[in-house]
C-alpha cells in the first residue's frame, strides 16, 4: 500500500503551482512551432586540466553526425551571447536577431544567454535524514557563491518533487525556499530529476542540473539512462554531489558516474556533506569557464541519436580536451 | 472560437427578428434552444439585450436565466428586477431569492439586511462554533506544530487535536523489539523534542512572545542560536552565515519551519530580526479534566499534549468521540466514565460513526421491527441511549458494532432484508463465530472490509437477495470446490442449504477473513455482472465464472462494459483464456495473450462509450475469440489479431478504412461523430504523441507489409520502403544492457521475457528473412507471422494511449513502456489474465518500472504510475497514493462527447438547488426537516448535525461547506419534486419533463458517474449514491476514492456555469483533476475534506478565469 506517509516518513512540498489560464488557454488555438535550436555547451582544459578561455567561434568546429555546422550564437563563460556572423565577427544579440522559440518563452531576449540557470535538486529522502541539516548548509554555500550573472532554483524531492524556489537571481529567495524544506519518505530521485529537466528544458540559455544525493532510488519510475536520454537531448549537464555513503550502494555509484559524464557534468563525492567545497569550486568553475554556442543542425536523415563533436580547429590548441555531450536526439514534432 | 459562435447565433436571432412585446414565451423558448443545442452563452447575450430594455418579462427572464447557471450578475439582475417589480408578492419573492444568492456568494450582512425587511428573523449572526470550547497549550506556532505533527496547516483549530490524534494512533508507536511493549516511532520522537525547542524558545520569547533580535551583536543572538542548534560562522556583516553546530536542534529548527534565512539575512545585513512566537491555544473537547481521568499519568509538570501524545489508547478515545455528533458524544461522556470506555476505544474509533442518541434514544437499523433484536444483541434496548451503545462497544470485541456501523450506512431493500430479526440474529452469529479476538477494531485498518461491501453490494429484488445462478451452484462450489476447502463448517452447513439465506449466511462468515475469502468475492463479483444484465447469467455460466474466479475473476470487470454479452461468448472468452493460458512457448504465450488482450480492450472501450453499436457488442467479441480459439504459430495469431482489428472496424461502420490506426484512434478518443471536432482532434493528438513516444508500428505500415509479403510470395518484389520504415523504426528500439556495468547488469534479474520479447523485434530483418526463404513460397506466405510482436505491441500502445494519464511522464519518457508489459510475469509464474501491476521501480539499474499481468487494469495501473510525477502544490504535501489514481482514472475513462448540454445544465441545477435549498433552511424551518433527511441519508449523524448547529448559528457559509457535491446532488434530487415555484427546482422539473430521454438519473449516472472496479467491479461510470466509505484493510483509500462520486458532478457543474459545452470536458477534466490533485493537503488517509477544499479552490480558479474572459468578451465588444 502506498499511502499518505506521515512526516519523518514525509517530504514537504513547498510548491508553486505550475501555472497556467487553464479556460482561456483551453479555449484559444495553440499553434505548435518546432524549433530544432541546439544549445551546446562545453569546457576546454589544457593537457594539466586547467580551463582555457578566451577561445574564439573560428576555433572551433562542430559537427553533428559529421556534418558541419554553423555556429549562430556564442558565449564564452558568463559573458552575454554573441551573434556569429557570416565571417566569424560577433555581434552583439538584440531583440530582432536573437533566436525565438515558440516553446522557449523568453528566448527572444537579449539577456536570456547570460549566465547559467542553475537548477538545484536536493534529495530529501528517509536515506537523506542524517545528513540533512549538514546538506542544506553546504547547498546554501553553494548558492551564495554563484556568479551574480547565474539564476538558481531549488528544487527538494523525496517521493514527489517540490519547487521550493523558483528560478531567482535573488540568492536569499532561493535560501528561503531550501531553508522551508523538509526531511522524508521514499527516494525517487529519477522521477524527481526527470522532472527538473523538464523544467529546466523550458528557460532559454545555458542550464545545468545540480543534484544533492545520496541515493539510492526506491521509488523512481522511470529509468537513470531514459532520463540521462532526456538531458543529453536538451543538452542540460548534470552534475551531482553525493557523500561516501553512496558508494555503499555500487550501483547508485556508477549510475551517478554514467549520467554526469554522458551529459557533460560530473559527480563528486567527499567524506562529508562539509567538505563539498572543493565540489563547488569545480563546479562553480564549469560554469564560468565553459563555452556554449547555438547551432540550427544542417539537414540530417538520422531521426535517432546524433554525435555531436567539438573539433578545435587552430594548430596551438589541437592538444587541448574539450568535455561536452556526446550527443542528443532530435525531438518529436508534434 | 466560443466568441464566433456567440455572435453568429446572435446574429441569426436578429435575422429572424427579434421578439417584441408579448412575445417573451418566444424570447424564451429561443433561449431553451440555444441551451440545449451548447449555446448558453449566446442564450445569455439574447436574454441580455433583451433585458436591457428593460421590461418586466424580459428582466425576469434574465434574472433567471443567470440564476439558474449560477451567473455572477445574478443578484445584480433579481435587484433590477425589484426595481422594476410592482406586484409586492414577486417583490417579496424577489427578495427571499436575493436573500439566498447573498448567502450563497459570502455576503451575509446583506442577506440578513433583506430578511429583516420580510419580516423574516435572519439567523443569529456568525460565530465560530468553537467559540466556547476549552482550549489546551502547544508551546510555539500553530504553523510548526502543524508541520512536525504532519497535519495539515488548512485544518480549523478543532480539528488540529483530533488529527494529531490519528497521526499518534496510526504512525506514533510500533511493536517493540525487546518486549511487549509499544515504542516510540521516530515521528512522535521528533514531536516531543520539537516540543521541547518550543518550549525554550517561548522562554527566550518572554512575556511579550516576541524573539527580537535587535542586531547582530545582540546578546540574545548566542542564546538563541544554540537553541536552534546553529552558529555563526564569520563575524557580524556581510560574511555572517548560519551554520549547522548541533545537527539534532538545526534539524528540529529547520523541520518545523523556522524562518532561519530571514535571522541568517537580518544578522549579515545587521538589522533587527522579530518574529512573534507566542504559545498556540487549540480546542480540546469537553476540556482537558476529561481526559485526564482516562490517563494514569496525572503528569507533574507535564502539560497535555504530553500526556496525550504519550498515550496512544487515550489518543484513539479521542479520535472516536471526535466523529461523533455534539449532542451523541456530549451523552456518551455523562454517560460513560472515560477510563471505562477507553478499553473500547478502537471499536469506538472504527465503528462509533454512525452512532445517534436523540431524546436519550439510540439510533439502530432496521426500524421498530428490528427494536428488539438489537435489545436482544446487544442486551439493552435502543431506547436506553447511552447505555446500549456501551454495551454494543463492550460486546465481543467490535464485531456486532461492525455489523451496526455496516447496516447503518445503507438503506432501502437491502437493509430492510439484513434487518429482519430472525435473519439479523443468523447472520451475526456468523460474523461473529466461536472466537471473538482478535475483533475486526484491532488492526491499523478495519479487518473485516468485505462486510461492508457484501451490504453495500448485495442485491434485494422482492424482499429476497439475488443468488447468481440459483442456491445450487453455491452449494455446489462450496461442496466441490476447485481449489481445496473453503471453509471446513460452511462445507458441511452447505449440505443443507435450500433458502438464499444459508448462502449469505456463509458469505457473512466469510467476512470475518481478511484473506481465504475467496466465495464472498466470487459472489460479489458475479451479483455486479447480474446487476447489470437485463437478463441474469444462466447457472452453467454462473457456475463456470465462480470456478474460473481464482485465475480469470480479474476479467470480470470487461463484461460490466456490456452487459448485454450473451453466455456463450461469455463462456467462451474463458475457454479461449484458458486455452491462451496453455499455448505455444513463454514468448508465444505472451504474444498471443498481448494480441488478444489488446483487441479486447479496444472492444471494451468501444463497447463502454457506445461506439460499437450495442447490437454489434456480442458479435464482436465473439468472432474476436473465435479468431484467437485454435491459434497455434505466429501466422495464425497474426491473422487473428488482423481479422480482429477488421471485425471491430466493420463492426463501428469503418470497414474498408484505409488506414485502420487513425480509424481505431478516431473511435478510442471515444466517439464515432463528434459534434466538437477541435476537441475530438486534440484528444486524438494527445494519443498520437503516446504512440510515437513509443516508437510503435503503425497498423497500417503492419498489415501494408503483411500484404506485400503475400505478394512477393506470388512472385511479386518486396516493397523495400516499407521494408526500410519497419527497419528503421524497430531501429529506434535501444536496449539498456549496452550502458550497464557488470554489477548492473547482474542485477538485473526481473523482465526476462520482456527483454526476450524486444530482442525479438529488434533482430527482426524481413529483407533477410526474405532471401533466406528464396523462393519458397510457402515459407514467403508465413513470413508475415514474424510481425507478429510488433503487431502485439501496436494493439497493446492503443490501450495505452487511450488510458494515458494527465502528464503521462512515463508513456513520454521511458519510449519501451509499452514493449515492456509483462503478460508472462518473472519466470514460472502465469500473470497473464492476473490483475495488471506497477514491477521493477526504484532499481537504478533497469528499464524503469512496468506492468506486469494483464490489460484488465491498465487504466489503474497507469494511473498509479504517474501519481508520483505529480507536483503537490502544498507545503508538506504528499500526492495521495491509491486515492490518486482512482482521481485520474475517473477523469480518463469516462467521456462527454455524448453528454448533451441540457444533461450537464441539469447536474449543474441540482447542485445550485441544492446549495440554496442547504442556504435557505437557514432561515426556513419549514424547510429544515426535509433538507436534514436527505442529507442525514448521505452525511454521517455528526456532519447532518454540524450543519444545523451552523444554520443555528447563522454561519450558512460554514454549513455549505460541509456538504459534498454528491450530496447536492442527491439533496436536489430529493426535493426537486417537492418544490413548485422554486426558480431551479422549477426547472430540473420542466427539463426533465420536456426531455424525460434524455434528462433522467439513469442517463446522468452514465454521463457523469465515475467507474468503480474494486467497489462494483465495473469500469463503466455509474453514480451509485454511496456514502463516502472510510479506509478499508486490503484496500486501504481505494474504496473510499471509488465511494468518492462528487468530482465529476463538480465538474459538470462548473462548465455549465461557464457556459462551457460538455465535449470541452474531455480535455478539460484531467487538467481539472490534475490540479485538484497537487493542491489536496490531507493530514491523513480518510482526510476527504482536504480533497473538497482543493475542489473548490480549483473551482474558484477556473470561475476566476471564466470571469476575466467574459470581460475580455465583453471589452472586445463580442
Amino acid at each position: 500500500m502506498q499511502g499518505l506517509s506521515m512526516k519523518r516518513t514525509i517530504a514537504l512540498a513547498v510548491g508553486l503551482a505550475a501555472g497556467g489560464a487553464w479556460l482561456l488557454a483551453q479555449q484559444e488555438a495553440v499553434i505548435r512551432v518546432k524549433v530544432d535550436l541546439v544549445v551546446l555547451s562545453f569546457t576546454v582544459t589544457d593537457s594539466k586540466g586547467r580551463y582555457v578561455n578566451g577561445l574564439k567561434p573560428a576555433d572551433f568546429r562542430i559537427k553533428e553526425d559529421g556534418i558541419v555546422q554553423k555556429i549562430a550564437t556564442f558565449a564564452a563563460g558568463n559573458q552575454p551571447a554573441m551573434e556569429v556572423l557570416e565571417d566569424g565577427s560577433l555581434r552583439p544579440l538584440t531583440g530582432a536577431t536573437a533566436v525565438a522559440d515558440a516553446s522557449s518563452p523568453g528566448l527572444d531576449r537579449p539577456d536570456a544567454f547570460v549566465g547559467t540557470s542553475v537548477f538545484v535538486l536536493f534529495d530529501t529522502s528517509n536515506f537523506m535524514y542524517r545528513g540533512f541539516v549538514y546538506a542544506e548548509d553546504a547547498i546554501a554555500d553553494f548558492v551564495r557563491g554563484l556568479d551574480r550573472a547565474d539564476s538558481v532554483a531549488i528544487y527538494t524531492f523525496s517521493r514527489n518533487l517540490s519547487r521550493a524556489a523558483n528560478l531567482t537571481k535573488d540568492r536569499n529567495d532561493a535560501i528561503v525556499g531550501l531553508r522551508n524544506s523538509v526531511a522524508g519518505d521514499d527516494t525517487a530521485l529519477y522521477n524527481a530529476l526527470l522532472l527538473t529537466l523538464r523544467d529546466a528544458a523550458k528557460v532559454p540559455g545555458r542550464k545545468v542540473v545540480i543534484v544533492f544525493s545520496n541515493g539510492p532510488d526506491n521509488a523512481s519510475m522511470v529509468a537513470p539512462d531514459d532520463v540521462r536520454a532526456v538531458a543529453e537531448d536538451e543538452g542540460i549537464p548534470i552534475y551531482v554531489i553525493s557523500t561516501n555513503e553512496v558508494n555503499r550502494d555500487p550501483i547508485s555509484s556508477n549510475v551517478f558516474r554514467r549520467i554526469t559524464s554522458r551529459t557533460g557534468g560530473k559527480a563528486y563525492w567527499a567524506k562529508t556533506w562539509q567538505k563539498q567545497v572543493e565540489a563547488f569550486e569545480s563546479i562553480r568553475e564549469d560554469l564560468g569557464n565553459s563555452y556554449t554556442v547555438t547551432y540550427y543542425p544542417k539537414a540530417n536523415p538520422n531521426e535517432g541519436f546524433r554525435k555531436i563533436s567539438v573539433e578545435i580547429v587552430s594548430d596551438v590548441a589541437k592538444k587541448y580536451r574539450v568535455r561536452a555531450r556526446p550527443g542528443y536526439r532530435p525531438r518529436l514534432g508534434s | 472560437m466560443e466568441a464566433i459562435k456567440t455572435v453568429v447565433a446572435i446574429v441569426a436571432l436578429l435575422l429572424v427578428g427579434l421578439p417584441g412585446s408579448g412575445e417573451a414565451s418566444d424570447r424564451l423558448e429561443q433561449a431553451r434552444r440555444l441551451v440545449a443545442s451548447g449555446e448558453a452563452r449566446a442564450a445569455r447575450e439574447l436574454l441580455a439585450e433583451a433585458a436591457s430594455r428593460g421590461t418586466l418579462e424580459s428582466l425576469r427572464e434574465y434574472a433567471e436565466f443567470l440564476d439558474r447557471f449560477g451567473d455572477a450578475e445574478a443578484r445584480a439582475a433579481y435587484a433590477r428586477l425589484w426595481e422594476a417589480e410592482t406586484d409586492q408578492n414577486r417583490k417579496q419573492a424577489i427578495t427571499r431569492r436575493l436573500a439566498t444568492l447573498d448567502y450563497l456568494h459570502g455576503d451575509p450582512a446583506s442577506a440578513r439586511r433583506r430578511l429583516e425587511s420580510l419580516g423574516v428573523k435572519p439567523p443569529a449572526a456568525a460565530r465560530p462554533a468553537a467559540e466556547e470550547a476549552e482550549t489546551i497549550v502547544i508551546p510555539g506556532p500553530l504553523r510548526s506544530f502543524s508541520r512536525m505533527a504532519a497535519i495539515s496547516r488548512d485544518l480549523r483549530p478543532e480539528e488540529v487535536l483530533p488529527a494529531v490524534a490519528r497521526n499518534v494512533v496510526t504512525n506514533g508507536y510500533q511493536a517493540s523489539s525487546s518486549n511487549d511493549a509499544l515504542d516510540q516511532t521516530e515521528y512522535l520522537k521528533l514531536v516531543h523534542r520539537y516540543l521541547s525547542q518550543a518550549r525554550e524558545l517561548t522562554k527566550l520569547a518572554g512575556d511579550a512572545g516576541v524573539l527580537l533580535i535587535e542586531n547582530c551583536e545582540s546578546e540574545k543572538v548566542g542564546e538563541l542560536l544554540k537553541i536552534l542548534g546553529y552558529r555563526m560562522r564569520g563575524g557580524c556583516g556581510a560574511e555572517v552565515v548560519l551554520e549547522t553546530v548541533n545537527a539534532s536542534r538545526a534539524f528540529l529548527t529547520t523541520d518545523s519551519g523556522f524562518p532561519l534565512a530571514e535571522l541568517e539575512n537580518a544578522l549579515r545585513t545587521n538589522r533587527k530580526f522579530e518574529y512573534p512566537y507566542h504559545p498556540t491555544r487549540i480546542p480540546v473537547l469537553y476540556g482537558a479534566k476529561y481526559w485526564l481521568g482516562a490517563t494514569r499519568e496525572r503528569g507533574g509538570q507535564s502539560e497535555f499534549i504530553d500526556l496525550f501524545l504519550n498515550d496512544p489508547q487515550l489518543c484513539r478515545l479521542y479520535l472516536g468521540f471526535s466523529k461523533l455528533d455534539a449532542e451523541t458524544a456530549d451523552q456518551m461522556r455523562q454517560g460513560i466514565p472515560a477510563q471505562r470506555i477507553k478499553a473500547f476505544s478502537h471499536v469506538l474509533d472504527f465503528f462509533g460513526g454512525m452512532f445517534e442518541i436523540r431524546q436519550g434514544k439510540a439510533a439502530f437499523p432496521g426500524g421498530a421491527r428490528a427494536e428488539s433484536a438489537w435489545a436482544d444483541l446487544v442486551g439493552v434496548p435502543p431506547a436506553k441511549g447511552v447505555e446500549f451503545y456501551e454495551k454494543l462497544l463492550a460486546k465481543d470485541d467490535g464485531w456486532l458494532c461492525s455489523l451496526y456501523d455496516a447496516l447503518m450506512r445503507i438503506e432501502g431493500p437491502v437493509q430492510e432484508y439484513l434487518t429482519e430479526p430472525a435473519r439479523m440474529k443468523r447472520f451475526y452469529s456468523a460474523v461473529r463465530g466461536r472466537v471473538t479476538s482478535p475483533g475486526p477494531a484491532r488492526p491499523v485498518f478495519r479487518s473485516n472490509a468485505d462486510m461492508m461491501l457484501l451490504t453495500t453490494r448485495l442485491v434485494v429484488r422482492s424482499g429476497q437477495p439475488h443468488v447468481p445462478g440459483g442456491i445450487e451452484v453455491w452449494k455446489d462450489l462450496f461442496l466441490k470446490h476447485p481449489h481445496g476447502k473453503y471453509d471446513g463448517k460452511l462445507t458441511r452447513l452447505a449440505t443443507a442449504w435450500k433458502e438464499p439465506d444459508d448462502v449469505l449466511e456463509a458469505l457473512f462468515a466469510l467476512t470475518r477473513k481478511a484473506v481465504e475469502n475467496e466465495p464472498l468475492k466470487t459472489f460479489m463479483a458475479i451479483s455486479d455482472l447480474d446487476r447489470r444484465r437485463a437478463k441474469p447469467l444462466e447457472p452453467a455460466t454462473v457456475d463456470r465464472l465462480a470456478r474460473a474466479y481464482r485465475a480469470l475473476g480479474s476479467q470480470y470487470a470487461i463484461f460490466n462494459d456490456a452487459p448485454s454479452l450473451t453466455d456463450r461468448t461469455i463462456l467462451q472468452f474463458l475457454d479461449v483464456a484458458t486455452a491462451v493460458s496453455k499455448s505455444g512457448d513463454n514468448l508465444q504465450r505472451g504474444n498471443t495473450a498481448g494480441a488478444l488482450q489488446g483487441l479486447i480492450g479496444i472492444w471494451q472501450i468501444l463497447s463502454r462509450h457506445g461506439v460499437l453499436p450495442e447490437a454489434k457488442v456480442d458479435e464482436t467479441l465473439h468472432a474476436i475469440l473465435t479468431s484467437f480459439a485454435n491459434v497455434k504459430d505466429y501466422v495464425q495469431i497474426f491473422d487473428a489479431a488482423r481479422a480482429g482489428v477488421r471485425t471491430l472496424l466493420a463492426a463501428c461502420g469503418a470497414a474498408g478504412a484505409e488506414d485502420e490506426q487513425a480509424k481505431l484512434l478516431d473511435l478510442l478518443a471515444g466517439v464515432a461523430s463528434p459534434r466538437d471536432a477541435e476537441s475530438h482532434q486534440l484528444v486524438v493528438q494527445e494519443m498520437t504523441r503516446v504512440l510515437e513516444a513509443q516508437r510503435v508500428v503503425s497498423l497500417k505500415l503492419i498489415f501494408d507489409l503483411a500484404d506485400n509479403l503475400e505478394a512477393v510470395a506470388k512472385g511479386e518484389k518486396l516493397n523495400t520502403q516499407l521494408a526500410n520504415r519497419l527497419a528503421a523504426r524497430l531501429g529506434e528500439i535501444q536496449m539498456p544492457r549496452a550502458a550497464l556495468t557488470t554489477a548492473e547488469k547482474n542485477a538485473l534479474s526481473f523482465g526476462y521475457w520482456t527483454e526476450r520479447h524486444i530482442e525479438e523485434q529488434r533482430k527482426l530483418n524481413i529483407r533477410g528473412q526474405i532471401e533466406r526463404a528464396a523462393n519458397d513460397a510457402e515459407r514467403l506466405k508465413k513470413l508475415r507471422g514474424l510481425l507478429t510482436p510488433v503487431l502485439r505491441d501496436t494493439l497493446v500502445a492503443l490501450n495505452y494511449a487511450h488510458y494515458a494519464p494527465p502528464g503521462a511522464q512515463v508513456l513520454y519518457t521511458n519510449p519501451q513502456f509499452v514493449r515492456s508489459h509483462d503478460f508472462l510475469g518473472a519466470q514460472g509464474t502465469n500473470q497473464m489474465w492476473r490483475p495488471t501491476e506497477i514491477a521493477g521501480t526504484g532499481w537504478p539499474a533497469n528499464a524503469g518500472g512496468r506492468l506486469v499481468g494483464s490489460l484488465s487494469g491498465l487504466a489503474y495501473a497507469l494511473a498509479e504510475a504517474e501519481q508520483n510525477f505529480l507536483v503537490p502544490s502544498q507545503t508538506q504535501a504528499l500526492i495521495w497514493g491509491d486515492l490518486v489514481p482512482q482521481m485520474i482514472l475517473s477523469a480518463k475513462i469516462p467521456r462527454w462527447w455524448n453528454v448533451t448540454p441540457n444533461q450537464m445544465h441539469w447536474v449543474g441545477l441540482h447542485l445550485r438547488y441544492g446549495r440554496s435549498l442547504v442556504a435557505e433552511a437557514a432561515w426556513d424551518a419549514a424547510l429544515r426537516p426535509a433538507v436534514l433527511e436527505s442529507l442525514r441519508r448521505q452525511a454521517p449523524p455528526k456532519r447532518a448535525r454540524l450543519v444545523e448547529i451552523y444554520w443555528a448559528a447563522g454561519d450558512v457559509a460554514a454549513a455549505l461547506d460541509e456538504v459534498t457535491p454528491a450530496e447536492y446532488f442527491a439533496l436536489a434530487a430529493d426535493l426537486a419534486g417537492k418544490a413548485e415555484d422554486h426558480v431551479l427546482g422549477s426547472e430540473i422539473r420542466r427539463l426533465a419533463q420536456a426531455h424525460p430521454q434524455e434528462v433522467n438519473y439513469e442517463s446522468i449516472s452514465v454521463a457523469f458517474g465515475t467507474p468503480k472496479p474494486t467497489l462494483a467491479n465495473s469500469y463503466r461510470p455509474e453514480l451509485l449514491r454511496l456514502r463516502t466509505f472510510p479506509t478499508l484493510m486490503g484496500y486501504s483509500s481505494r474504496i473510499m476514492a471509488e465511494s468518492w462520486e462528487s468530482n465529476t458532478l463538480y465538474w459538470a457543474s462548473l462548465a455549465d456555469e461557464a457556459y462551457l459545452q460538455p465535449s470541452q470536458l474531455n480535455l478539460l477534466v484531467p487538467e481539472w483533476t490534475q490540479k485538484v490533485v497537487e493542491r489536496i493537503f490531507a493530514s491523513h488517509l480518510e482526510d476527504w475534506p482536504a480533497l473538497l477544499r482543493s475542489l473548490r479552490t480549483v473551482g474558484e480558479d477556473v470561475r476566476d478565469a471564466s470571469r476575466k474572459q467574459a470581460q475580455l468578451r465583453a471589452g472586445a465588444g463580442l
